[in-house]
């Protein structure tokens, strides 16, 4: 229990650092939010820019404007986006959703695919479907994601026609009544299976896309650990004891070979949901990537530091729940 | 040891062939082919990036793409056709004279106009809409700068009061900016027209997802980053419109809009590069219209010795811009589809014509930017410092447009210094008069040539330093006061003479925007005017 609370306590300092820094540095970026968000005319007038530093206290002091997000941030506010005029909060709501969908149905995909075909790989190595899971990983890493984005859009939405193009769903289709924002699982509640179809498919090639490096990272560090699993002593003696190949592999090997891919996967699924830019600018995806993006060019410094807490807290929760699965899967770790 | 190939072990490649199955299965469930929406002769779609756009509410709003939507859902006093930039035509105003005793503006309104809403549209809607512009001190309010008060005459009668007495005004009032909305609608969401409402006007949020206007179609919701969805206004004075909903896709990146408009899943892409564009030739489904913006891309430099000693000597200044291959940059950098004002007001506005930029603007000519390095005393030529966002433009980049002017300028000995930097770090070095020369692109909320002169001789050149000559900013403020239309001309085109022989700015590209239109649709109309599309008109193929 302390060493959960300890944890807990490291968590949440090490995110207030984060902000610090994030605060620090767009505070030394030499452009004028000002002239981010005003149009020429309206930034050579006065009024209008005495008004606008005033209504966004421009002008206060470095500490005070972050002691000022502080006792926000205590309120469980996160203080006004300069761009959109919206309480922070209310984008990071409206966005989010979108991106945990894409990332977790990527997340799924890149697990599915790249754990199995990862053991296959170890198993068999160096046969057909080793050579296979190399090539996917390779092509997985090493790719543009705004390539593969543009490959897939063309070759199965303009070429082959089977798949739907850019956004959550069809233009003639109504978003269901939003509960979780998740469209899958709001059309699901509702019942409303047409719309379940659409957001799925609609999900199909962007969360493909974005799996395919997380995948290949996945992919490789499944078959590296299995093959260093399947030849350490306790596998020689299950396979001297007469076991079928599949029980050593599954019930002996594996278990042990899970560790370092529970890592990889916390970490995977942190990248996915604060990684989407490019997939989210392809296909037209209204999430927290394109937020993001549009507050750092623009300067909005209340959105940027709430975006850098959400992302910094993603990381730590992650990486903390990664942590305590260990005690589950591996038992040493409790005596520790 | 080595691990058994494949081998006879069937529980795990049962499950792996199950797997496989029903990742197959799950794809296959996914990508079904959606219902075409060509099918579909009722809605309207177009494919546009709107990820710029902040708010809809017309008293605040001073983004790029909203106009399209609130030209379609608004209506203004008085309105441009599509073709024709400077004769004002009527909207909401059937009539309207200019009364020089009272500095006014009187409007005859249209009796019969109705808002989305059933109720009709009186001058009191036009008081509250106006008023709340001024008020609320946001952005736009800049364009209404000369608009002292509004007074209602009759239910059908509304003054407009001029700061400075200037007819020529009347065309900033067709800008969306300008939009009339109900009062009665916009108050019950905690709108107000009254001084204070800097502080209390709560109606933004309201109208941002809800048009309260008059115009053909009405706005029914706005989700950020993904689309505006607009219904037909059924009590729209003009009759009904085809379409029962217009859905304006946001769609940022070209390559996707290209795709959608191929398949007809979109009937307008809108921002397609020239590359996708020059993809579409002889692809029957689908075509493509052009038309002349009124935006302009330009290269001013600095008079400020401080700065740069020989930018500040005016034959410096002319010499880069002899040096200039103007026509190399349209043919080889934007495809052709550029046109080049002579000077800081774009062809199309003001009686600017293209003989008029042929006949007074700068011209490529080395022989003669050597000889004003002569003059200059500086014969080996001089160097400067050009500052640029790193970011894409038209269908090029800066980044290639400065290159182009630095390989051009160099062959007469001068030397630029290329500075790309973030978008937002060049404006704040722009707008406060840091830079020794920039690549800044140029627009105006509405086709009055005053816009852009006095820019050029008030917050654009107080940045470059230029100290102008107070007979030329008479001439400016006469020529907006200048009732006759010819001569108001001729006072811009001398206007526009000395700031060429001043060579602080020099104008690279007026853009002609094309979009492709699939067959599904007909009745499309461009305009350089700020709403881009006359949506009203557009309806789609039986």
């Amino acid at each position: 229990m302390r060493y959960i609370f300890q944890r807990l306590l490291t968590m949440a300092l090490t995110a207030l650092a984060a902000t610090v820094v994030i605060f620090l540095i767009s505070a030394q970026v030499p452009g004028d939010p000002v002239v981010a968000q005003l149009g020429d005319l309206a930034a050579s007038d006065p009024v209008i820019v005495k008004n606008f530093r005033e209504r966004w206290r421009l002008d206060d002091p470095l500490p005070v404007r972050y002691w000022t997000f502080l006792t926000h941030l205590a309120k469980g506010d996160l203080g006004m986006s300069i761009s959109t005029q919206r309480p922070v909060m209310d984008d990071v709501r409206q966005y989010a959703p979108a991106t945990i969908e894409l990332a977790t149905y990527a997340f799924a995909i890149s697990l599915l695919i790249g754990v199995p075909l990862g053991i296959a790989a170890g198993v068999w190595r160096d046969s057909w479907i080793d050579n296979l899971a190399r090539m996917i990983s390779l092509v997985g890493v090493s790719a543009p994601t705004f390539w593969l984005a543009f490959i897939a859009l063309s070759l199965f939405y303009g070429g082959l026609q089977i798949a739907p193009g850019p956004g959550r769903l069809d233009v003639v289709s109504i978003p269901p009544e939003s509960v979780t924002g998740l469209y899958t699982i709001d059309a699901a509640l509702a019942g409303d299976w047409a719309t379940w179809r659409d957001a799925l498919a609609h999900l199909v090639l962007p969360s493909g896309v974005l799996a395919a490096a997380t995948m290949g990272l996945i992919t490789r560090t499944t078959r590296a650990s299995m093959l260093d699993t399947l030849n350490q002593d306790y596998v020689r003696v299950a396979r001297s004891k007469g076991l079928t190949e599949g029980r050593i592999v599954l019930r002996h090997a594996l278990p042990n070979a899970l560790l370092p891919i529970v890592t990889l996967a916390g970490i995977a699924y942190a990248i996915l949901l604060t990684g989407a830019v490019m997939t989210e600018t392809i296909f037209s995806w209204p999430g927290l990537g394109r937020y993001t993006f549009r507050s750092a060019v623009t300067l909005d410094v209340p959105a940027i530091m709430g975006i850098t807490l959400i992302v910094a807290v993603v990381y730590l929760v992650i990486n903390f729940l990664t942590d305590l699965s260990y005690l589950v899967l591996d038992p040493r770790a409790t005596r520790r | 040891m080595r691990i058994a190939k494949p081998g006879p072990w069937a529980v795990t490649r049962r499950m792996w062939v199950g797997g496989a199955a029903a990742v197959l299965a799950a794809v296959t469930l996914g990508l079904h082919a959606p219902a075409a929406h060509a099918a579909d002769k009722k809605t309207l779609v177009i494919g546009m990036d709107i990820g710029d756009g902040r708010t809809y509410d017309p008293a605040r709003q001073a983004d790029l793409s909203p106009p399209l939507t609130l030209g379609a859902v608004y209506e203004q006093l008085v309105t441009l056709s599509a073709d024709d930039l400077s004769d004002v035509k009527p909207m909401l105003a059937e009539s309207w004279t200019f009364n020089q005793v009272k500095g006014a503006w009187v409007f005859k309104l249209k009796p019969g106009v109705k808002f989305w809403s059933g109720d009709p549209l009186t001058a009191e809607d036009v008081k509250f809409s106006l008023d709340r512009l001024i008020n609320l001190k946001d952005q736009p309010s800049a364009d209404a700068a000369n608009l002292q008060r509004v007074e209602v005459v009759d239910p059908l009668t509304v003054e407009l009061y001029l700061k400075v007495s200037a007819p020529s005004n009347l065309i900033d009032l067709t800008g969306t900016v300008f939009s009339i909305y109900s009062k009665k609608m916009v108050e019950a969401q905690g709108g107000t027209s009254a001084a204070d409402a800097k502080d209390k006007d709560k109606a933004t949020a309201w109208l941002n997802t809800t048009s309260a206007g008059s115009g053909a179609y009405r706005m029914v919701s706005w989700e950020r980053n993904a689309q505006v969805v607009l219904a037909r206004n059924p009590h729209y004075h003009g009759g009904a419109v085809p379409f029962e909903r217009v859905v304006i896709r946001h769609i940022s990146d070209g390559a996707a809009q290209l795709l959608a408009v191929r398949r007809g899943d979109i009937d307008i892409a809108m921002n397609l590069n020239a590359e996708q564009l020059e993809s579409l030739n002889g692809v029957k489904d689908v075509s493509i219209l052009k038309t002349t913006s009124i935006d302009t891309l330009l290269m001013p430099m600095t008079s400020s010795a401080t700065m740069n000693p020989a930018l500040a000597k005016k034959q410096a200044r002319q010499a880069v811009a002899a040096a200039i291959d103007y026509d190399g940059l349209i043919k080889g950098l934007v495809g052709g589809y550029s046109q080049r004002p002579p000077s800081f007001i774009p062809i199309g506005a003001g009686g600017v014509t293209e003989a008029s930029a042929k006949a007074i603007g700068f011209k490529e000519d080395l022989p003669k930017a050597r000889r004003l390095l002569q003059e200059a005393g500086l014969p080996n030529g001089f160097g400067f410092e050009l500052i640029y966002p790193n970011t894409p433009y038209f269908s090029t980049t800066f980044q290639l447009i400065a290159q182009k002017i630095q390989s051009d300028v160099a062959r007469v000995g001068i030397k630029i210094d290329l500075k790309p930097m973030d978008a937002v770090n060049w404006r704040t070095q722009f707008n406060g008069g840091k830079a020794q020369s920039v690549l800044a692109f140029w627009t105006a909320t509405a086709p009055n040539p005053y816009i852009w002169a006095s820019a050029s001789v008030q917050r654009l050149a107080k940045r470059m330093y230029w100290e102008v000559p107070a007979d030329v900013t008479d001439l400016v403020e006469q020529a907006r006061a200048e009732p006759d239309t010819k001569k108001q001309q001729a006072m811009y085109l001398k206007y526009q003479q000395a700031l060429i022989e001043q060579a602080n700015y020099i104008m690279l590209l007026q853009p002609i925007y094309r979009v492709a239109v699939h067959k599904n649709v007909t009745g499309v109309e461009l305009t350089a005017n700020i709403w881009k599309l006359d949506m009203k008109k557009v309806r789609a193929v039986p």
